[in-house]
């Protein structure tokens, strides 16, 4: 696809998603309108009856009873015909939608991830899933059910149109006229400005309940340790009675439309009563007359069944347009570009080159302002500082989780934004404060630092990361599957398997930010030890409050405010007598700190 | 009408309000469906009058625009009908599902956090969004369609038979078959649906991990498709629903082409009747006629059924979670002391797994520091929760100056407690705010105060919008020294005389080390608290201190009694004195 083509909104847009299944799509419009036009052959038949029956009458002897059971049987084949032909269509259309839904959505679970991290940090997770789960997945009532209903309800009332203009042009223009009516009274309930607002204004009602609710369940243990259970039930509440004051009028709205596209669908003889009664009263050939205007009430009524049809069609297709601009308008978050001729490295020293960067371009304070430094391969590197420093911004640009707007990071000379995205991801290892570990099993959640790594591998990356002695404990070993029930792994337990993680990738650089976080006594002892084989001979950088644990390493760089405020071992900076000589003696203090109230010793 | 809920009210989990909206609606929708047995019914007449003059009456025009207005009269009539049918369906179920929502919303608050372990996240906000919306649904689409359908379609059956039994039979005799049909697939069609059901469950579940779990899923290179999880639930989404689909589509098709069955039986019994002159024309016609129409009520009621069946495992889900009984107890028995005893406790999370908790007998001492410590896994974050009852032990007793808390209303217990745990659950809302759950009555000064005492001003200042700025989802959007300090002012706002701490072992940079350690310094003046230690230097002068391993209780005294035994105190001692002096 060509970049800078205009992207398509709204019915063009909705076309544009079902087509995916181009085929099957057109499969099903094909049987649905053929469904259709078979809908009308039972009227026809029972017409040819009754004029066979009163073309005789009273002389009821001479009367073809087998031309009247063959129409009999043409009823019923046509009904059967359209049965058959729509459930066919059906079926066409479900592939086509279902096969849709299921692409579309891997490819916005795909996009989300490849959007700078920033984007994550200021949208709720309820409203990409209700994305995923709602949005996308409304579209299959437009593929599956809306397109061949349409198609079908425009092809019908062409054929139907030549049909009734074929008998009579009088009688046909009358029932066309009715169908005209319905169509743009139709057009009006839907298609002005007012409803489209309502429309997104009933999304973002349904969006809100649904935060709401998530941040309700979310916050259950909270509240009720607070006893205030009731103040973020009325939130959820509020949302939930927001949306009751908007759906009502909302859909009271088309109370007086919906009611007379209802009647007048159900009345167009009414039109033809008039027209029939000023031609039967000048007719000179009654009989014709009596049979074409019998036609005519006989096949009008079916009209109906096709135009309503389209009334739910129309209302359906609304909520789904409202639908997919919320889907769009994420899809159109631009990912973090790729380079068109990457480049490779060798070589793996991590350099900051006045690296400026915020998160917010509006806003005036940089979370990093000209930052500069090498990490060098084979060394390791910390970053200290007090929170808000800069630090962890550090960890999040050499992945590329965001990127620089001024100055560049660079892989061994290479600027990490000419390097492919997956390379460069392959050559870092992570392990983050907030370790996350999927429901899955023990062993699928190590292996998602190397898809390719054997059972050997994981279990040797499991042992080297202190983890293989709990692992057996677990009922099922290796296959326990994390959040069933009755598992439970400690905060250590968690950091370990990811640091596993990080050992089985095995990157030439590793980040470790914050990562020595949770500890209890004995798990902090083997954390660090998993640390010793994870950082051998690799480009570490890491990201640590307890000094004491960065003491020896080969540079020490203090964040604060953004800036780089010295750099040196552990020595030159106590020398120094600056910003961590000071933060070196607060640390000294909280570590001696004990809890104490003013009654006891 | 009798007080006791009907089956049907129950089995739509309906308030009486409800219920008798519902019937309202219902009445509506039959007298619509009447109503559009109106134009029919003019229509037939102008057409026996057409054909008056085959059979030697002649025509009378006047009758005709006669009809006409009648017509009129008729179509007025159809649209104040489906006016006030459309108002009644709608606003009853709208206003039903905010109450469905509302009590279940009620109902999830009283349960035991028990539950919320066990049932994730997107099973319960589906259960409160996704079925009561399902529910919505049925109650405005389907149920009143479907039972005033069968009222009109039973009446109109009825005349007919009165009228000619022998056309009535034609027409109608293929509609049990085809409902036979529906309902005797009931059992397939619930079985591919629960199936479906489940696989939308678990996709819907698969996406919220692979949202939260976004920064793995990057720095794994697991995107879209490469995360085979989610791209395994999605598939498997995906056949499961073309299962469906085709799995009852079948069904309703063939039952659709048995009713229409009736139609060729109609021409046949009507030529056969008509030429043995054992009917007259002008019926025969009627019959004729109505035979085409007919059945698109019944053919509406076949498609509805199904979607009956589905909707009926939304309705089983929330049934399930409405079932589970909320914590209970008494909200006015007193706690005079706070002194707190553990008789003989034990516990396990589920009936299968193995005891967290054996048989452990301890005393906290009101007015000091008790610290709960051991190696992970051994039980003392567990032992706090059952002092607060968030989970109740399965066997012993938790005593507060001597009160079982079992026997106290929950929300009354939480009165005299206050938390600061490690994962510090923020609202989407103002700092302020956050602060304030702590206590809703609190005065603004009062909530400064707290604030200060916490040390939250030293971040709260910096922010644009100060204590107003908002916080994001989570409260995404500050760090997790500050996200201690916020808590631990909620508690102070609190001021409750118990303090269970679980003492943060999350890293924190030297500065916010130093303000939380002033902010618990606060916070614990003159309460009775129970510490869950990390670091054990960090209680090295508590009172008392309970050192747990694997569940058990297995010494107890003070820092220097403990480190005298040599026993597993001084052991994680030792451990933690040596990494404290490791350096990468």
């Amino acid at each position: 696809m060509k970049k800078n083509e205009k992207p398509k909104t709204g019915m063009a847009r909705l076309m544009q998603l079902a087509m995916t299944k181009k085929p099957l799509v057109i499969a099903s419009v094909i049987l649905a309108s053929l469904a259709a036009v078979m809908s009308f052959i039972p009227y026809l038949a029972i017409y040819q009856i009754v004029k066979e029956i009163i073309s005789v009458y009273p002389n009821l002897d001479t009367l073809n009873q087998s031309a009247l059971f063959n129409y009999g049987w043409m009823a019923l084949g046509g009904m059967i015909a359209n049965i058959v032909l729509y459930f066919g269509a059906l079926m066409c259309s479900h592939l086509a939608a279902f096969g849709t839904l299921y692409e579309l959505k891997v490819n916005f679970s795909s996009h989300i991830a490849k959007v700078p991290l920033g984007f994550h940090l200021f949208i709720g997770s309820g409203k990409l899933r209700k994305i995923m789960d709602e949005n996308i997945e409304n579209i299959e009532k437009f593929i599956a059910h809306s397109l061949p209903d349409i198609v079908a309800a425009s092809v019908s009332p062409i054929v139907m149109a030549l049909i009734l203009l074929a008998v009579d042009w009088r009688f046909g223009l009358t029932a066309i006229l009715g169908m005209a009516i319905a169509f743009v009274l139709q057009m009006s309930m839907y298609g002005n400005e007012g409803a489209r607002v309502k429309m997104s204004q009933y999304q973002t009602a349904i969006e809100n309940m649904n935060n709401a609710s998530v941040e309700y369940i979310r916050g259950i243990s909270v509240v009720k340790a607070f006893k205030q259970t009731v103040y973020s039930f009325r939130r959820l509440h509020d949302t939930i009675k927001e949306y009751t004051a908007m759906v009502i009028p909302y859909t009271l709205s088309w109370e007086n439309s919906f009611s007379a596209f209802t009647t007048i669908i159900n009345h167009i003889y009414l039109l033809l009563l008039p027209v029939g009664i000023l031609i039967g009263m000048n007719t000179t050939d009654y009989q014709t007359y009596a049979i074409t205007f019998i036609f005519y009430l006989i096949f009008v009524p079916s009209i109906a069944s096709i135009l309503m049809k389209l009334m739910y069609v129309n209302s359906d297709s609304m909520r789904i347009l409202n639908g997919i601009e919320a889907m769009d308008k994420i899809l159109a978050e631009p990912e973090l570009s790729e380079p068109d001729h990457p480049k490779t490295t060798k070589q793996f020293d991590v350099a900051f080159s006045h690296v400026s960067f915020s998160y917010d371009v509006s806003q005036e304070v940089e979370a990093l302002s000209d930052v500069s430094f090498m990490a060098k391969q084979g060394e390791v590197t910390a970053i200290v500082g007090p929170s808000g420093g800069g630090k962890s911004t550090i960890a999040h640009l050499i992945p590329r989780f965001f990127d620089v707007q001024e100055g560049s990071v660079s892989v061994g000379g290479v600027d990490v934004r000419d390097m492919n995205r997956e390379y460069l991801m392959n050559q870092v290892s992570f392990v983050f404060q907030d370790v996350f570990l999927f429901k899955q099993s023990i062993k699928d959640n190590i292996r998602l630092g190397n898809k390719n790594a054997t059972d050997a591998e994981i279990i040797a990356a499991a042992k080297a990361a202190q983890c293989h002695d709990f692992i057996t404990k677990m009922p099922n070993g290796y296959d326990t599957v994390i959040g069933t029930k009755g598992i439970h792994i400690s905060g250590g337990e968690k950091q370990r398997i990811a640091i596993a993680r990080a050992i089985v990738k095995d990157a030439p650089i590793v980040v470790l930010d914050e990562a020595t976080a949770f500890a209890d006594p004995e798990n902090e002892h083997l954390i660090q030890k998993a640390f010793e084989k994870l950082m051998h001979n690799k480009t570490v950088i890491i990201i640590a409050h307890r000094l004491a644990t960065i003491r020896s390493a080969n540079q020490i760089v203090v964040m604060d405010s953004g800036y780089i405020s010295e750099t040196g071992t552990h020595e030159e900076l106590l020398a120094k007598e600056a910003k961590y000589a000071a933060m070196w003696r607060t640390y000294n203090q909280t570590s001696t700190w004990t809890m104490k109230t003013k009654g006891s010793v | 009408m009798s007080n006791k809920p009907s089956k049907l009210q129950d089995a739509l989990m309906l308030t009486d309000k409800g219920y008798t909206d519902l019937k309202a609606a219902i009445g509506a929708c039959t007298l619509t469906n009447f109503s559009m047995l109106l134009p029919s019914i003019v229509m037939l007449q102008i057409i026996v009058e057409l054909i008056g003059p085959f059979t030697g009456s002649a025509i009378s025009w006047t009758k005709m625009w006669t009809l006409f207005t009648i017509g009129i009269a008729g179509a007025i009539v159809v649209f104040f009908c489906n006016k006030n049918d459309y108002k009644k369906t709608y606003v009853a179920s709208y206003m039903e599902s905010e109450n469905a929502r509302t009590t279940l919303a009620e109902h999830i608050r009283k349960l035991p956090m028990s539950v919320f372990n066990s049932k994730n996240l997107s099973e319960l906000t589906t259960n409160l969004m996704g079925d009561v919306g399902t529910a919505e649904h049925v109650l405005s689409h389907v149920y009143p369609q479907l039972i005033a359908n069968a009222i009109s379609i039973t009446v109109i059956c009825l005349m007919f038979a009165i009228w000619d039994w022998r056309m009535a039979l034609a027409i109608f005799i293929s509609v049990p078959a085809a409902f036979f049909i529906v309902i005797a697939s009931k059992g397939i069609q619930a079985k591919l649906g629960k199936k479906h059901a489940a696989s939308k469950l678990e996709a819907s579940d698969q996406v919220q991990e692979y949202i939260e779990g976004i920064k793995v899923i990057k720095a794994c290179n697991l995107d879209g498709e490469q995360f085979t999880a989610l791209e395994n639930s999605l598939r498997t989404m995906r056949d499961l629903a073309i299962k469906f689909e085709f799995g009852t589509g079948i069904f309703i098709t063939s039952a659709q082409m048995f009713l229409q069955a009736g139609i060729a039986l109609t021409v046949f019994a009507g030529t056969t009747l008509l030429t043995g002159g054992q009917i007259e024309l002008i019926p025969m016609l009627l019959c004729l006629l109505v035979v085409t129409r007919i059945y698109g009520p019944i053919l509406v009621e076949l498609t509805l059924l199904p979607e009956l069946f589905y909707h009926q495992i939304a309705i089983k889900r929330m049934r399930a979670l409405r079932a589970i009984d909320p914590m209970e107890g008494d909200a006015t028995k007193e706690i005079k002391e706070y002194d707190i005893k553990l008789n003989d406790v034990s516990f396990h999370y589920n009936e299968t797994g193995e005891e967290t908790i054996k048989n452990v007998s301890i005393t906290i001492p009101k007015g000091g520091i008790t610290a709960l410590v051991g190696p992970s896994g051994s039980g003392k974050s567990t032992i706090s929760k059952l002092i607060a009852r968030f989970w109740d032990t399965t066997g012993g007793s938790v005593e507060i100056g001597g009160v079982n808390v079992k026997e106290l209303d929950p929300e009354h217990l939480m009165g005299h407690m206050s938390f600061v745990f490690q994962d510090v659950i923020l609202f989407n809302d103002t700092i302020y705010n956050n602060i304030k759950i702590g206590n809703m009555d609190a005065t603004d000064e009062q909530i400064y105060a707290a604030a200060k005492a916490a040390r939250c001003d030293e971040f709260a200042d910096k922010l644009p919008n100060g204590y107003q700025t908002m916080l994001g989802e989570n409260g995404s959007t500050i760090s997790g020294g500050e996200r201690q300090r916020l808590s631990i002012a909620r508690a102070l706002l609190k001021d409750a005389p118990i303090v269970l701490l679980d003492e943060a072992t999350a890293s924190l940079d030297p500065e916010s080390e130093a303000y939380i350690q002033q902010a618990i310094s606060e916070l614990i003046q003159g309460k009775t608290v129970i510490v869950i230690a990390h670091r054990l230097r960090t209680i090295s002068s508590a009172d008392k201190i309970i050192v747990l391993d694997q569940g058990q209780a297995v010494e107890e005294g003070t820092h220097e009694e403990l480190l005298k035994k040599k026993g597993l105190y001084h052991k994680l001692y030792t451990i933690q004195q040596e990494s404290l002096g490791w350096s990468v």
